[in-house]
């Protein structure tokens, strides 16, 4: 197989013993590398009833096919494990140079077992492969960690780390990469800090051979063309994802005061146009983007001064409209400092929402907090909290938690602000003004969650993909992000997709929003870089294996039917104001719709032994014990 | 004399996606991989990226440092290196002031940015151009592309490790 690393890296830190074994075709051919490849391993190697932070857990992190090929946004890694926020398969991907930096190694996956006695980091150059005692690191920020690494292996490896937030066990802690870059989501810095691996250095100077470099660059020109030429490009290199915070608040899909609404009046304070004219320092690109929607920003002066990452969309919601925020500096420093801590900025400003609704509901008061004011808004309380939650001091310790575990343990009625599913927190996408978005956190198998079927057909007018994608059939109920028909049809498919694009180490941009890049692109990306042949339909049942395969592993840990809800607030709470007023979200209707294209039971939620059969995952049902 | 060209990219604009490094290994060697690039990138926190090239500088060091005599320069002005009488002793290396040129793992023989422009007409924000010191003046009047090379120069042309 060409286009690889060729070996993965099995590290038993408890023994403290590394094996290196070459990847297997037919594995590949079954579930591809990244996502896929992952899934399996890791249902085949965590028991049911292990604890995520325990050294039962298992914790992987995978290139794709693609990773390190020079088709656009070719830069992915995916990290995986138990998550110890939800108790659930856990997966989180990130860009940069490091996956490709693993490959030119010669590896295309690492999976640690075990916990190390003590906290160590795990060096690579080329063969020389090593646990190296990280005692002097440990403690250190994700930056701090950067920089001390670069000092002692040179200024080309590439690094992989956790902060304090992983080190302490925060259940929403982020792996961090390339300094700014976060496999954030699923708490999966806690695992890595649980196993006492404080970093992951990587120097590789050899090659990624090709199937076909006669053709090659001529083939790799016209992607480039394409990703170029679409005309989402210009807008993405100009604001990155910034500007979502307009295009959201336009459509009424911006969650603000912790998902009361979907809209923020305050909005132009964070916008993407105010971040372009008053703190853009430039645009900056991952291994082989063209999109370059990463960005350095910068806070001149004052309490919030900084240059660095800058934050997404997702960011500006979380800190900014969620918790009723407008100061775009306390916004912009609060990534900044989510990054260095190394935490998901998504599940941070989701608890610290959730904490400010219940203070405003009189259900938190200053006992709880300690004398921190948590009114909607209050900038300084939530830079004050973040850094408290990194490290676990007084009220941070219990939001650490996440806020589904913290409102467990507070009780008092705050149970109803928690805003996630299956105890993860929901991004920032507001579904009763997109109801795939809904469906889509109910059912994604790492708990509330845009990105793993990231159904953005509908939202932004690509009637045209719809129509190639689906039929013209569907048209006009599937691109209409306010009608819950065909929904179903439109998250299973969408699933299906996102995973496989997971498996080959591409970017979620330019694959489904612009939708640029389709089966038909990546199948053909595969033949020239990899040299296997796999047809649009062959890739389509991987896809569905593998959404198949991470239920499965749900499934053993009691996920069913009842689990894939969404909090009554958006199931039966008519949103109050703004563009989708009066909406909420039909998720029955759709569940119904998508269990049945999935192929699953509909009154379990599970999918149905033919099902399995099909797609090959009998053996895998078996071992479930549930069928 | 011939006005003597190179490549250059402006760190303010260049992304650090390193299409220009993987154009390079591919077309040359036909294979992707940053050690057998004629070209680096550097990224210096926090926010400067450097693509580096060969300079074609007019003293050219390297040629003189040659024990083979295998480096000289072409009618064109360039700086080429005789594969067939390159015996990888690394002394252009250790000679270069800009760390422009590398031994290819593979080969054992030094490489170096001969200004083809397959890469220039490649980078997606158009940071790169084949140029030559008066031309430059022409584009960047003030100077800064060359002085925010210079202000970096420990860093950017350090010979830290190889390949």
């Amino acid at each position: 197989m060409k286009g690889v690393g060729g070996e993965i890296l099995w590290i038993d830190l408890t023994e403290q013993e590394i094996d290196a074994r070459p990847i297997e075709e037919s594995m590949v051919r079954k579930f591809l590398l990244g996502a896929g490849f992952l899934s399996k391993v890791l249902f085949d190697h965590i028991p049911a009833d292990a604890d995520p932070l325990s050294s039962e857990n298992v914790l992987g992190i995978a290139t794709g096919l693609l990773t390190g090929s020079m088709f656009p946004q070719a830069s992915r890694h995916l990290v995986a494990a138990l998550s110890p926020l939800t108790g659930i398969w856990g997966e989180s991907h990130a860009a940069g140079f490091w996956g490709p930096e693993l490959k030119m190694a010669g590896y295309d996956a690492i999976i640690f077992k075990g916990i190390s006695p003590e906290p160590v980091y795990l060096n690579i150059r080329d063969d020389d492969v090593a646990l190296v005692d990280a005692k002097n690191i440990w403690g250190k920020d994700v930056f701090e960690t950067d920089e001390l690494l670069h000092k002692r292996h040179g200024k080309k490896c590439r690094i992989l780390s956790i902060g304090p937030a992983g080190e302490n066990l925060v259940r929403f802690a982020a792996i961090m990469n390339d300094r700014d870059r976060a496999s954030a989501r699923s708490g999966l810095g806690a695992v890595m800090g649980s196993k006492k691996v404080k970093a992951i250095s990587v120097r590789g100077t050899g090659k990624i051979d090709v199937a076909d470099p006669d053709n090659y660059l001529k083939e790799m020109d016209r992607f480039h063309k394409r990703m170029l030429d679409n005309p989402f490009t210009p807008e993405r290199a100009k604001y990155g994802t910034t500007n979502l915070v307009e295009m959201m608040q336009e459509i009424g899909r911006l969650p603000s005061y912790n998902f009361r609404q979907g809209v923020f009046d305050e909005y132009e304070k964070i916008s993407g146009q105010k971040i372009y004219d008053e703190h853009l320092v430039k645009a900056r690109a991952d291994w082989c983007c063209l999109q370059r929607c990463g960005r350095v920003t910068t806070v001149r002066e004052g309490p919030y001064k900084y240059t660095g990452g800058a934050p997404e969309f997702e960011t500006q919601s979380s800190l900014g409209s969620r918790c009723g925020n407008d100061n775009v500096e306390s916004v912009l420093f609060g990534h900044h400092l989510a990054n260095k801590y190394g935490m998901d900025t998504i599940s941070l400003g989701g608890t610290i929402s959730w904490a400010m609704e219940a203070w405003d509901e009189g259900l938190l008061t200053e006992e709880d907090t300690e004398g921190i004011d948590l009114s909607w808004g209050n900038a300084e309380a939530i830079i004050e909290l973040t850094k408290m939650i990194a490290h676990r001091e007084g009220f941070g310790d219990l939001l650490a938690e996440g806020s589904a575990k913290a409102a467990e343990e507070i009780g008092r009625g705050t149970e109803k602000f928690v805003m996630a599913v299956k105890k993860q927190e929901i991004a920032g996408q507001e579904p009763r003004a997109q109801k795939s978005m809904g469906l889509a956190a109910a059912t994604a198998a790492r708990g509330a969650d845009h990105l793993y079927a990231f159904p953005v057909l509908d939202e932004a007018g690509f009637d045209d993909e719809i129509r190639e994608r689906f039929g013209e059939e569907y048209l006009p109920e599937m691109t209409d992000r306010l009608n819950p028909k065909y929904k179903g049809i439109m998250v299973k498919e969408c699933e299906d997709y996102m995973v496989v694009v997971e498996s080959v180490g591409l970017c979620k941009y330019g694959t489904q929003i612009p939708p640029e890049f389709y089966y038909p692109a990546v199948s053909k990306a595969i033949q020239i870089h990899n040299g296997i042949e796999l047809s649009e339909k062959q890739l389509k049942e991987i896809g569905e294996r593998i959404v198949n395969i991470n239920r499965l592993f749900n499934a053993m840990r009691g996920i069913t039917r009842k689990d894939d809800s969404l909090p009554k607030r958006l199931t039966q709470q008519a949103a109050p104001t703004g563009p989708s007023k009066g909406q909420t979200v039909e998720l029955d209707d759709m569940l119904e719709e998508y269990y049945e294209e999935r192929g699953w039971n509909l009154e379990s939620g599970l999918p149905t032994k033919e099902t399995l059969r099909r797609l090959s995952l009998e053996e895998e049902m078996k071992r479930t014990g549930l069928w | 004399m011939v006005e003597l060209e190179f490549v250059i990219g402006d760190p303010r604009v260049c992304t650090g996606c390193m299409i220009c490094v993987n154009v390079c290994s591919m077309r040359f060697f036909k294979t992707i991989s940053p050690a057998r690039s004629r070209a680096r990138v550097l990224r210096i926190e926090p926010a400067l990226d450097f693509p580096l090239f060969c300079r074609n500088c007019e003293d050219a060091p390297c040629i003189d440092a040659c024990p083979e005599g295998a480096i000289r320069r072409t009618k064109k002005g360039t700086v080429i290196i005789s594969e067939a009488k390159c015996t990888g002793t690394g002394d252009c290396v250790e000679a270069c002031p800009y760390a422009a040129i590398k031994i290819n793992p593979d080969t054992g023989k030094a490489i170096k940015c001969i200004q083809c422009g397959e890469c220039v007409s490649r980078c997606p924000v158009d940071a790169l151009q084949i140029t030559t010191r008066e031309k430059l003046q022409e584009t960047d009047p003030d100077g800064e592309i060359l002085s925010l090379h210079d202000e970096h120069a420990d860093i950017l042309y350090g010979k830290e490790e190889t390949p």
